[in-house]
């Protein structure tokens, strides 16, 4: 596992609460706004995993596919997603684990072996390919390049997911995996709980590794039930409408900051496991 | 004319692959989120039994016969072969005629064939496609019609002005049409949104208009196209006594190219794909992924050529809604690789010029889409100067969608 997460999962267990995992998509709106986003997001985020834009993502609402726009607008492409990185990595105080995640084709057109090595120059901690080949041999290079530089493999699981694929997709799986709480699109329904359990049971019974649930939490009470049965909540949609808004509004940089830190800051008193 | 059975001839692995064993390149495969891979396998499972199931290929056949028209004629092009220099200098030029099918293209056969396996062996209450010309929408919401489905189409909001015909038909039949305003406006956004509902509707089937997105849909599509392909060699032989020198098919996606080019993929037929050269190749404002520079890129589900600029989608741009797609389906790219299709282009003028000369020379409004086919027929034959040759060009639709702006152009060219 990589020691970044390694760490927050058992400060999480030892302090017997859930991570908070926020997610926004880099250089959204632009590269400064952004790094201000995610300094700020550090202050109340266990985890932070930053999107890298995909102009014909498959998986994404039209919150996420907005934001996606925005930031290729603003020039962003995986490169300066790393720069990002990198650069707020440096200037924060704490070491807590950043996560690239995004589409493979941005991956294999900046090739397999750059990316690898970019995350680890830029600190990058963990690696999602929303949609990546479960049987292709660029999945497996991306795995075991990530694993020789101890950069986690984060896999996704459904609920329409069986046994037979999720023992699979695990063997590629490090750190933690990240299950959808819902078969739909990023923050288009609520968070279902019956679904998450039906999922944590199959992983459960196959690896110890931790779940982390993305998809539908919006509020603390979601982060408060979601925590219950997993080891981290992930949220999104929600931080990035508050981007979107704030670029509706013409809200300035350091404003939509202190306003995604001040949701964030709220969802955490969520994280208590009872 | 009777359907022949389908032989494999050009199989993907178990992954959905097509592999250049002289490169190791990969074509295809199932890039997608993980939450669609068992709708995916259920559709592979539904396509295997249904190849196998008799009962549903005779009550198929019954269906692609009466109802879709798939016996449309070859048509020798007298006009056509003397334009190009004449039989004595070119040989012969004939014309595949699947405009005449139900609905007015090609498109009905693999739409229909794929409505048809959703509800009888899928057991799909919902079809969920994607639509560019509005053709494969037109036909798939024709089958929901008759097959008593409900239908939801993907369509871009420039698509959806530019061939307001074809979608108001679709409509009519009882479509549920979804105008997506996301990127280009086009084909390619329009299939993304066809992929994010089916994710949120896993019951429905997804009903792709080319042979393109996730494994197992390039080789069903294909498939089922294939069925024009197979009808048309049986009467090609008829007609000739032999198998085309030359095919000539457009190419945006690839399934017109392959419902043709398939059966034939194992004789000496040369076979032309045609891309739109849009304003020119040169002015990087067109529709050519293979001429257009394309190089290998992962989107909507498949590995293939695909246009970008850095790694993100490129805008392609054409007169012709049914090629403004900025890749090409994996096993086209694959044949390309190896070297048994080669490809020409098109300009938009040249198609436009194209189609004022079938309107007024051989009594045929064709889809602009063929147009482009049409010309660079004309062109290649032209230099092969092979009187011994027999050439078939597939005329893969009608123009009725097209009329406004060709009537505009032939005005403003008066």
């Amino acid at each position: 596992m990589n020691k970044n997460f390694e760490k927050i999962f058992a400060k999480a267990k030892q302090e017997k609460r859930g991570c908070l995992i926020g997610f926004v998509t880099g250089m959204d709106p632009d590269y400064e706004t952004s790094k201000k986003i995610l300094i700020e997001m550090s202050k109340y985020c266990d985890a932070v995993e930053v999107g890298n834009p995909f102009n014909t993502s498959t998986s994404d609402s039209a919150t996420i596919m907005d934001a996606n726009m925005r930031a290729i607008k603003s020039g962003a492409d995986t490169g300066k997603i790393f720069k990002l990185i990198k650069e707020v990595k440096s200037e924060i105080q704490n070491n807590i684990p950043f996560l690239i995640m995004g589409y493979m084709n941005p991956v294999y057109i900046y090739s397999i072996k750059k990316f690898a090595k970019s995350c680890k120059e830029s600190m990058v901690d963990g690696c999602i390919i929303v949609d990546s080949d479960n049987n292709a041999p660029e999945d497996k290079e991306i795995f075991e390049e990530l694993s020789k530089i101890d950069v986690a493999y984060i896999k996704l699981i459904g609920p329409t997911n069986d046994e037979s694929y999720i023992k699979k997709t695990l063997k590629k799986c490090s750190s933690f995996c990240y299950v959808f709480s819902y078969a739909g699109l990023t923050g288009a329904k609520q968070v279902n709980l019956e679904n998450v359990k039906k999922s944590a049971k199959l992983i459960r019974k196959n690896s110890k590794i931790p779940i982390g649930v993305g998809f539908g939490i919006r509020s603390r009470s979601d982060v408060s039930k979601v925590v219950q049965i997993s080891d981290a909540a992930i949220v999104g949609s929600g931080i990035v409408e508050i981007i979107g808004n704030g670029v509706k509004n013409k809200i300035s940089g350091l404003d939509l900051a202190i306003n995604v830190g001040q949701y964030l800051k709220e969802l955490r008193e969520g994280l208590s496991k009872k | 004319m009777k359907i022949e059975p389908f032989k494999e001839i050009n199989p993907p692995d178990k992954n959905g692959y097509w592999t250049n064993k002289k490169t190791g390149e990969t074509y295809g495969g199932t890039w997608i989120s993980p939450l669609l891979i068992p709708n995916l396998r259920k559709v592979e499972k539904s396509f295997e039994k249904a190849l196998k199931d008799k009962k549903f290929l005779k009550g198929l056949e019954e269906k692609l016969l009466t109802f879709i028209g798939i016996n449309t004629p070859i048509l020798y092009s007298k006009e056509l072969t003397d334009i190009a220099g004449g039989e004595k200098k070119v040989g012969r030029i004939y014309l595949k005629r699947t405009d005449l099918h139900h609905d007015s293209s090609h498109k009905p056969v693999s739409s229909f064939s794929s409505c048809y396996m959703a509800k009888h062996i899928f057991k799909a209450k919902k079809i969920i496609c994607e639509t560019g010309a509005s053709m494969h929408s037109r036909s798939v919401a024709a089958a929901c019609s008759l097959l008593k489905m409900d239908c939801e189409v993907h369509i871009g909001a420039v698509d959806a002005e530019k061939v307001s015909l074809n979608k108001d038909i679709s409509e009519l039949y009882g479509a549920k049409i979804v105008v997506v305003q996301d990127s280009t406006k086009t084909l390619l956004p329009a299939m993304a949104s066809a992929l994010r509902s089916w994710q949120s509707n896993p019951d429905a089937m997804y009903v792709v208009g080319s042979v393109a997105g996730p494994s197992p849909y390039p080789r069903m599509v294909r498939t089922w196209a294939s069925i024009i392909g197979r009808l048309a060699k049986k009467q090609f032989k008829q007609i000739t006594g032999g198998v085309p020198s030359t095919l000539f098919a457009v190419c945006g996606g690839g399934s017109n190219l392959m419902s043709m080019a398939y059966p034939l993929l194992r004789d000496t037929t040369q076979i032309f794909a045609i891309e739109s050269a849009g304003e020119g190749i040169e002015t990087g404002r067109h529709g050519a992924t293979i001429l257009g520079g394309g190089k290998m890129g992962i989107l909507l589900g498949f590995k293939s050529k695909v246009v970008m600029h850095s790694a993100q989608i490129a805008e392609s741009l054409t007169e012709a809604s049914g090629l403004d797609f900025a890749a090409v389906g994996p096993e086209v790219a694959y044949l390309h690789d190896i070297g048994r299709i080669k490809f020409r282009s098109t300009t938009d003028l040249e198609a436009k010029k194209t189609f004022l000369l079938c309107a007024e020379q051989l009594g045929i409004i064709p889809a602009i889409e063929a147009c482009y086919v049409i010309n660079a027929a004309l062109k290649e034959i032209k230099k092969r100067k092979n009187p011994k040759e027999n050439h078939l060009i597939h005329l893969c639709g009608s123009g009725e969608s097209n009329v406004a702006r060709m009537i505009k152009f032939k005005r403003e060219n008066e």
